[in-house]
């Protein structure tokens, strides 16, 4: 039996509909306070310090970012970590299996729309909606460092909290992929929400205790005690980062220290003899930084596209008639 | 008659030593070691003079001085005080002095003046001769202990010189020298380091000054003269040093426009063109490259050696690095060096290593593969 036409026909009003009713929404609107709330507290406070600051820094406008005042244990980078999933998932959550129950699906199926067109419509709208947030959220943020630093942003910087925006779009993105896949092998919402957010939960506080345990408990006890060779403490470290960047936090987390700290030169071990000769402080080019953690960029949008395919896959093989 | 023979030589003895001691002349005198002196005009002089009594009973005796010129002052001093009288003891002498002062209009010549002291038994006289001198004129000497002395354009040349003050009176000597063009001289007082420019010297004394010669860095080799003069109140003295510079060849390494940074890439080997460049005077034998740089990574240079540079001449060098494969990206510091034989230099060259793209590439092609996957799904299970 197959198909007639392109897969994805009836793509554009689902994707405008999705957008239309999550802007409008109730819960959108708890979502961005919640998001402002967590994001205003680190920044209106390292602005302050920043303001104070009188040595000359040329990524003066990344420090908006990336600085944890002293007041607040964690910086905008670190609030958006942790936010972002949120907003992602409260999105996504019941996306299809609200439609399941609310009879609407076969309804929408009846028209000349394919499935394929309906979950990335939703996929699609959901992520413009997270986009326009972020922007959002971004703009202010910049606007605030405008207005309160009194000098305008090089040219770099603006590059580089431009591609700090990019990445967090791919992370909430891939959260959103995996609320979605959620939404559709669960028909009751309460339980794809639960487990979207427990999967957050696990990611955000248990992953890296887990891969902790894990590869000390793999390795000879000398090397975890930290006596071994150095090449085996190094394979260590390395297997243990490796371990951590199946995590989309971690990876979002680096590819954001690339990003907004251009004096990052890498995320892994450093032996002591890389770094002879090696001018320190100097900042990297934004075009290395981003060859820095173009894996970690990598790996996000796949892991977007991937978990999306799952869920397109079960849910192609899903009975819509119930 | 022996005994009181004896006897009388006892008694005697002493009486006869005493009568051969005492000195052979008695009387009352004013003496002075120079009856005769020189006085200058509008100065006061002092004149030391003693009145000495031997073998005399004390007396009082009053001190006057006669024939002193109309406007001239004269006055007998004692212990500092203006005296009148003097009373010396038996076989003792008064110290004493006569204060001259003589008008600044006096004309030279000579001028009798007598002291005397007179007491109710004896008195005495003592004629001094003063005459009036015309100035010695003021003469000046200059000495040098080490009159040539050789270095390089980049030594100091310090010259001891002995300025001695042949004249009767104190003077203030001025110090200049006069050496060729932008050669710097500087006085100093013998051990002293402050700069002078004129330094006291007393009537009859030499003061030890130095003058310290710096040429300009880019003088040729050859001999300077350095002519030194002091002067004061018209006399002169004249004190040519001389300074033997060598040649000094001086190596230079820089670029062809002096940006000591360039970009390299992680196991690939870049290429800088450095400079040699000798702008000192003399040429720079057995040149030899070398280069310090980050562990790992590898420094060739060509040519690696360079027989000779003459001065003002420039030659081109290729440094070849390679960064080590396992490299991170940023900035390092390279150091060039140039060392010839007494010369050496070097250039702290700023590497930029980038990474390669090809990484970047296979990310785009993991991509790629997940959406190739999401199109295989959207073709297997894409239903009606």
């Amino acid at each position: 039996m197959r198909r007639e036409g392109s897969p994805f026909t009836g793509l554009g009003p689902v994707f405008l509909k999705e957008f239309s009713d999550h802007l409008s929404s109730a819960r959108m609107m708890v979502l961005m306070l919640f998001v402002l709330a967590f994001g205003a507290l680190p920044v209106g406070l390292s602005l302050q310090e920043l303001r104070n600051v009188t040595e000359s820094d040329p990524f003066l406008f990344l420090r908006i970012f990336t600085s944890a005042p002293q007041r607040v244990p964690f910086s905008f980078t670190a609030a958006l970590a942790l936010v972002i999933p949120l907003l992602a998932i409260g999105l996504a959550f019941d996306s299809v299996n609200s439609e399941f129950n609310r009879r609407t699906l076969s309804r929408v199926l009846s028209q000349p729309i394919y499935r394929d067109a309906l979950l990335l419509g939703k996929f699609l709208g959901g992520l413009a909606t997270l986009a326009v947030a972020l922007m959002a959220l971004w703009l202010i943020v910049f606007g605030a460092g405008l207005l309160l630093l009194g000098l305008p942003p090089r040219g770099v910087e603006v590059a580089r909290a431009a591609a700090f925006l990019l990445v967090a779009i791919a992370y909430g993105g891939v959260w959103l992929a995996a609320a979605l896949l959620f939404s559709v092998i669960f028909r009751s919402t309460a339980t794809s929400a639960l487990c979207a957010l427990g999967l957050w939960l696990f990611f955000a506080i248990l992953w890296p205790l887990v891969v902790q345990v894990l590869v000390l408990s793999l390795v000879a006890p000398e090397v975890a005690a930290g006596f071994g060779r150095i090449d085996e403490t190094l394979a260590m470290i390395q297997t243990q980062a490796g371990l951590e960047r199946l995590s989309p936090n971690t990876l979002f987390t680096e590819a954001v220290i690339g990003l907004l700290n251009p004096e990052t030169r890498t995320l892994g071990p450093v032996l002591p003899a890389q770094m002879r000769g090696a001018i320190m402080g100097a900042p990297l080019p934004f075009g290395q930084s981003l060859l820095l953690i173009w894996p970690q960029i990598t790996g996000l949008v796949a892991g977007m596209i991937m978990v999306f395919a799952a869920a397109y896959v079960i849910f192609q093989r899903q009975e819509v008639r119930a | 008659m022996r005994r009181l023979l004896a006897l009388l030589s006892v008694i005697l003895l002493p009486a006869l030593a005493q009568a051969a001691d005492p000195p052979a002349v008695k009387g009352l005198w004013l003496l002075t070691d120079y009856p005769a002196q020189n006085v200058r005009a509008g100065e006061a002089s002092t004149i030391r003079f003693k009145l000495q009594n031997a073998g005399l009973e004390p007396e009082q005796l009053k001190l006057s001085v006669d024939g002193v010129p109309r406007g001239w002052k004269a006055e007998i001093l004692g212990g500092g005080q203006i005296v009148g009288a003097a009373m010396p003891g038996t076989g003792e002498s008064v110290s004493l002095q006569l204060r001259v002062e003589v008008p600044k209009d006096q004309a030279p010549g000579a001028h009798n003046i007598t002291l005397k002291a007179a007491g109710k038994a004896r008195s005495t006289e003592l004629a001094l001769v003063l005459s009036v001198a015309t100035d010695a004129p003021a003469k000046l000497s200059l000495k040098s202990r080490l009159p040539s002395l050789r270095g390089t354009p980049r030594s100091s040349f310090e010259y001891t010189l002995t300025v001695g003050n042949d004249s009767g009176k104190d003077l203030t000597v001025a110090l200049s020298a006069q050496g060729p063009a932008n050669f710097q001289n500087t006085f100093t007082e013998g051990f002293g380091s402050n700069e002078i420019t004129s330094i006291p010297i007393e009537a009859g004394q030499t003061k030890d000054v130095k003058i310290k010669v710096q040429p300009p860095r880019d003088v040729k080799a050859g001999d300077y003269p350095v002519l030194v003069r002091v002067s004061a109140e018209g006399a002169t003295a004249e004190q040519r040093v001389v300074l033997q510079i060598t040649g000094q060849g001086r190596l230079q390494l820089t670029t062809k426009d002096g940006r000591l940074s360039g970009d390299a890439e992680v196991g690939k080997a870049a290429t800088y063109t450095l400079v040699l460049n000798n702008d000192g005077t003399a040429a720079v034998e057995e040149i030899e490259l070398a280069g310090t740089v980050p562990t790992g990574w590898k420094v060739e240079f060509s040519p690696k050696n360079l027989p000779s540079l003459a001065p003002n001449e420039k030659k081109e060098v290729q440094a070849v690095v390679t960064p080590a494969d396992k490299a991170i990206a940023g900035d390092y510091v390279a150091s060039f060096r140039a060392t010839a034989r007494g010369e050496a230099s070097n250039a702290d060259f700023r590497i930029s290593v980038t990474t390669s793209t090809i990484w970047g590439i296979a990310g785009i092609g993991i991509i790629a593969v997940a959406l190739l996957v999401l199109l295989g799904a959207v073709a297997r299970f894409g239903r009606r």
